[in-house]
């Protein structure tokens, strides 16, 4: 679904909601143009994480000076963890988020 | 209460979003891509060509960046399924 995010080759990422706020409850029974809208946000969703995640990895582990075109060894590993721990970060703060939000309910 | 389209409208209008999505996101990568090498490489303006030192410089920062998109993008589809599994694992 998003090949051209995933640089193709990969498998479909399905229906994504990063975060659990996509809330896509009962889709079986949905007009389709809101589904199609839902699905037009969550996408969007979806690229634009994408794309601020590139460049916060880019500015924390790439080493820009290019002496090389390959990535080193240490700006790979770097990029992986920084991937998990953006994730990590994002899950602790949604769950953060609910729980404050249902605590001023 | 819907509009009777049928599915195949649905399907291309589906469609029709994600090209101009994609080609929305190319776009981005390639400005941002732009920005990253002018700002990694040029600082010299003697001259208003790239000189050869600025020119390998953005050769190899193209294909660096590029790299760790690619790379980024592998670990994101990881990531994403694995949160996506979590939280149907979460609405059972």
């Amino acid at each position: 679904m998003f090949g051209g995010v995933f640089g193709g080759s990969q498998k479909p990422v399905g229906q994504a909601a990063p975060g659990g706020m996509g809330g896509g409850m009962g889709q079986a029974q949905m007009d389709p143009n809101a589904q199609l809208a839902a699905a037009e946000q969550e996408m969007e969703m979806v690229t634009d994480m994408f794309a601020r995640l590139g460049d916060l990895c880019y500015k924390k582990c790439l080493i820009q000076r290019y002496s090389d075109e390959e990535l080193t060894k240490a700006e790979s590993v770097c990029t992986d963890r920084c991937v998990a721990k953006y994730f990590q970060v994002n899950r602790d703060v949604s769950e953060k988020l609910a729980k404050l939000s249902q605590a001023n309910q | 209460m819907y509009n009777n389209y049928g599915a195949s409208y649905q399907e291309q209008r589906l469609q029709q979003m994600m090209e101009q999505k994609q080609l929305k996101d190319f776009m981005r990568m390639y400005s941002n891509l732009v920005s990253r090498c002018f700002e990694d490489c040029v600082s010299d303006f003697t001259s208003n060509t790239l000189n050869d030192k600025e020119l390998t410089c953005v050769n190899r920062c193209t294909l660096k960046n590029m790299k760790l998109n690619e790379r980024i993008g592998q670990r994101f589809a990881e990531e994403n399924a694995k949160l996506m599994e979590d939280q149907a694992k979460m609405g059972r």
